[in-house]
C-alpha cells in the first residue's frame, strides 16, 4: 500500500486522532521495550565539508550531510521526514538522495524527493523493507554558522499508516567560519597554492595552510612559554647572586656546599632535573601545578648557570675598586651594592641574556612532561594533521624573541666597551653610531 | 702608651711578611699634624707596602700603627671608621666607572657620613671646582683624562675631610704633560696645611713641598731629615746611589 499526500488528505479526523495514538503507544513501546528492533534504528550521521582537506564540518559552508538508519523488523517505511537543524541553509544546487542497501547490495529506490529549507522529505514508490539499511545523502547543505551541535530529527511514516517521530541523529559538530578558516579555504583554491603543495617537500614542511592555521594556534603556545621564561628567569636572578654570594664566602663549608650546588645542576641534563622533579615530587605526594613546578625547575637550573656567570662578573671588577671604596670608609655591603654589583650588571647584562635565550630554549623540554607551551602546542597540531609545518612556525616562534636578543647583545657590548673606554673593536659593515665619547673627542686628551 | 699630642700617624716597629718575604722590616715613623712626609726609594723598597698598612689596606704582620688615638692594629678596631679619615690616592686612580665625576665623589660622603644629597652635592661640586674640574662635574670617568680622573679621585677623598691623605705614586701613571696638573693640586693641599704622606718619584716635587723626606730600602728607612739633609747632604751610600741614579 502507498501512502500519498490524495490518501492523507481523505483520512478522516478520527482516524487522523487514532493515528497519534498508535504513534504514542509505539513510542511508549520503544520507551518501554529493551529490544527496540521493531523500530527504526538510526545508525550514524555524518557530514563532510565539500572541501578535500580538513575535518572540521564549518558552519555555513557547502556541506555533504549523511544520516543512515536501519529499518525495523516489523515495518516498512514509506516516507521520510528529515528536519534540518534551525538556521541551515541550501546552498546551489542542493540535492537530496536516498539509498536502500540490503547488506552491500543496492537496491533500486524509486523516490519522489523534495528538499526544502529546513526539511526533506523522502517519498518510496515501493516501501522500504525491513532490516534495510536506509541511506539518505543530502548534498551541498549549508550548516548553521555558529559554532555548536547538530542533529536531524523528523519522522517517517509505514506502510500501515504511522507516522513515528524520529529520535534526534547523532549530533554534528559544527565549527563557525573564522577569518583562519576563511583564508585556508581561500589558499585551498589559489593554483599557486596547488603547485606549492605539489612538491612534496614544501607541502610537508611549509604548507601555507597550515602555516595560516599553526600561527593563531601556536601564538598560545607562544605566549605561554614565554610565560615560563619571563617568570623563571627574575626568580633565577635572586637565586644565582645569593649562590654566586655564597660561592666567594669567607668559610670554606659554605662555598663546598654552593659548589655542590652549582655543580652538581651543571652538571645534570635539564632534561632528568625536570623528570626527577615531575616524576618524584609525585612519589612524595607533593602536588604542585605543572606550569609552576616547570617554572621553579627552569629557575632553579638557571640559578647555576647565572650564579657562574655573577661570580665570574664580580670577580673581573679591579682589585682597586676594593680598595677605593674601603679607603673611603665604606663597609663590605655597601661596597657591593654600591660600586661593584652595578659595574658587574652591566658586564654581566650580555652572558646573562645569552642564559635568558638557553633558558627561552630549554622551555621546550617541558613539552616531555606535559606542560602546556609552545612545543606542546605545536605537537599536538602536527599529531593531528600529519604535517611538520606547525614545527616550522614554532621554530619561527622562538626565532622572534632569540633573534632580536642576539642582536641587543652585539650592541649591549658594543656600548659597555665604549662607556668603560676600552677599545672598541672594528663594527663590520655598518657605520659607527656618533656616541658622546665621539662628540667629546676633542676634548678628551686635552688639560 | 702615650701619644705624642702632634702626631696624627704613628708607626712603631712595623712587620709586614708576603708569604716569607719580608717586606717590611720594622719601620718606625711619625707625622705631625699639618706636616708633608714625602717618602723616597727604590721600587720593592716598602714604601707603597707601608703607606697601604697606614688605612690596613694590607695588615701588618707586627707592630703597632696609630692614628690619632685610636692603635688601629687592635683588631678590635673598626677600620672603617679610621678609614673615614684617612684619604687615600691610587697609582691607578680607581674612580668608578659607572657613575660621573660628582657622583664619585658624592658616594661616600653619602654611605659613610650620611650627608644629605643636597650636602654632599654642594661639597662635591666644591671639591671639584677646586681641583680644577667644576666644568666637568657631570663627566663619566671614561671621557676625562688621566690627570683629570686623579683630580676627581682628590676630589673624592678630600670630600671626606681627612685628617691626613696618602698618595701612592700618584702620578706614576700619568703622560708627563698631565703631571703637572695633579701635583699643582697637592701643591695647593700642602700649603693649606693638609697632613700628607706621599709616595713619589717626582725629585723636584718632593724637594719643594715635602716638610721631611724618607729614603727607603730594602723593607727600613735608609735615613731621614729635611729635603736639604737628605737630598743635598745624604749619609748613607745607598742613599747617594739612588739619588745619583735618578739624576
Amino acid at each position: 500500500m502507498r501512502i500519498t499526500p490524495q490518501h492523507q488528505s481523505a483520512v478522516t479526523q478520527a482516524a487522523r486522532s487514532l493515528l497519534v495514538l498508535v504513534a504514542a503507544l509505539a513510542l511508549l513501546l520503544t520507551l518501554t521495550s529493551p529490544a527496540p528492533a521493531v523500530a527504526l534504528d538510526i545508525e550514524k550521521t555524518t557530514a563532510r565539508p565539500n572541501q578535500q582537506d580538513g575535518n572540521n564540518v564549518i558552519g555555513g559552508q557547502p556541506t555533504r550531510v549523511t544520516w543512515e538508519a536501519r529499518v525495523g523488523a516489523d515495518e516498512q517505511i514509506s516516507e521520510l521526514t528529515l528536519t534540518l537543524p534551525a538556521g541551515s541553509s541550501l546552498a546551489e544546487g542542493a540535492s537530496v538522495q536516498a539509498t536502500v542497501l540490503d547488506g552491500l547490495k543496492r537496491l533500486e529506490t524509486p523516490q519522489q524527493a523534495e528538499i526544502r529549507t529546513g526539511e526533506v522529505r523522502i517519498r518510496f514508490e515501493n516501501p522500504v523493507p525491513s532490516h534495510m539499511l536506509l541511506r539518505v545523502e543530502i548534498h551541498d547543505i549549508a550548516l548553521p554558522a555558529a559554532d555548536g551541535d547538530y542533529s536531524l530529527g523528523g519522522s517517517y511514516v509505514t506502510t500501515e499508516g504511522a507516522s513515528i517521530p524520529l529520535p534526534d541523529s547523532p549530533a554534528i559538530s559544527v565549527i563557525s567560519l573564522t577569518t583562519v578558516k576563511a583564508i585556508t579555504l581561500w589558499l585551498d583554491e589559489q593554483p599557486w597554492v596547488e603547485a606549492w603543495n605539489s612538491v612534496m617537500f614544501l607541502k610537508i614542511f611549509f604548507n601555507p595552510q597550515f602555516i595560516v592555521a599553526a600561527v593563531p594556534n601556536l601564538f598560545i603556545g607562544w605566549l605561554r612559554s614565554l610565560g615560563l621564561v619571563l617568570v623563571g628567569f627574575p626568580l633565577a636572578i635572586p637565586i644565582g647572586l645569593g649562590v654566586s654570594f655564597l660561592r666567594m664566602a669567607r668559610l670554606r663549608i659554605v662555598r663546598f656546599v654552593a659548589s655542590i650546588y652549582v655543580n652538581v645542576i651543571r652538571g645534570t641534563p635539564l632534561f632528568l632535573q625536570i623528570y626527577i622533579a615531575f616524576f618524584g615530587l609525585p612519589l612524595l605526594h607533593i602536588s604542585i601545578d605543572s606550569y609552576l613546578l616547570g617554572i621553579l625547575v627552569l629557575a632553579m637550573n638557571s640559578s647555576a648557570y647565572l650564579a657562574e656567570i655573577f661570580r665570574a662578573g664580580i670577580q673581573s671588577i679591579h682589585k682597586g675598586q676594593f680598595e677605593a671604596s674601603a679607603s673611603l670608609g665604606m663597609n663590605a655591603v655597601q661596597t657591593m651594592f654600591s660600586v661593584i654589583i652595578p659595574q658587574t650588571v652591566r658586564r654581566v647584562i650580555p652572558t646573562a641574556t645569552s642564559e635568558f635565550i638557553l633558558l627561552y630554549k630549554d622551555t621546550s623540554l617541558l613539552a616531555a612532561v606535559g606542560v602546556m607551551e609552545q612545543m606542546m602546542f605545536a605537537k599536538s597540531m602536527v599529531a593531528s594533521t600529519g604535517n611538520m609545518t606547525p614545527y616550522i612556525v614554532a621554530a619561527a616562534y622562538y626565532l622572534v624573541v632569540t633573534l632580536p636578543l642576539t642582536k641587543i647583545i652585539t650592541s649591549f657590548e658594543r656600548r659597555l666597551a665604549e662607556a668603560e673606554g676600552q677599545s672598541v673593536p672594528p663594527k663590520p659593515r655598518r657605520k659607527r653610531r656618533a656616541s658622546v665619547t665621539d662628540a667629546l673627542g676633542g676634548q678628551v686628551k686635552s688639560e | 702608651m702615650k701619644r705624642p699630642s702632634l702626631a696624627v700617624v704613628r708607626i712603631q716597629q712595623l712587620h709586614k711578611y708576603f708569604g716569607s718575604v719580608e717586606v717590611l722590616k720594622g719601620v718606625d715613623l711619625e707625622v705631625d699634624r699639618g706636616e708633608v712626609v714625602v717618602i723616597l726609594g727604590p721600587s720593592g723598597s716598602g714604601k707603597s707596602t707601608l703607606l697601604r698598612c697606614i688605612n690596613l689596606l694590607e695588615k701588618p704582620t707586627g707592630g703597632e700603627i696609630w692614628f690619632e688615638d685610636t692603635r688601629i692594629t687592635d683588631p678590635k678596631t673598626n677600620i672603617n671608621k679610621v678609614r673615614e679619615h684617612v684619604g687615600m690616592v691610587f697609582q691607578s686612580f680607581n674612580l668608578f666607572p659607572h657613575i660621573s665625576a660628582k657622583k664619585n665623589v658624592m658616594l661616600a660622603q653619602r654611605k659613610v657620613l650620611k650627608r644629605t644629597k643636597e650636602e654632599a652635592e654642594r661639597i662635591a661640586v666644591e671639591q671639584l671646582t677646586k681641583v680644577g674640574l667644576g666644568d666637568r662635574i657631570d663627566y663619566m670617568p671614561a671621557q676625562l683624562s688621566g690627570g683629570q680622573q686623579q683630580r676627581v679621585a682628590i676630589a673624592r677623598a678630600l670630600a671626606m675631610d681627612p685628617h691626613v691623605m696618602l698618595f701612592d705614586e700618584a702620578t706614576s701613571a700619568l703622560d708627563p704633560e698631565l703631571v703637572r696638573g695633579v701635583l699643582d693640586v697637592m701643591r695647593e693641599l700642602a700649603r693649606g696645611g693638609m697632613t700628607m704622606i706621599v709616595v713619589t718619584h717626582e725629585m723636584g716635587f718632593a724637594r719643594e713641598v715635602a716638610d721631611r723626606a724618607v729614603f727607603m730600602d730594602g723593607g727600613i728607612i735608609v735615613e731621614q731629615g729635611s729635603p736639604e739633609e737628605v737630598f743635598d747632604h745624604p749619609q748613607h751610600e745607598r742613599t747617594r746611589d739612588f739619588l745619583g741614579h735618578i739624576a
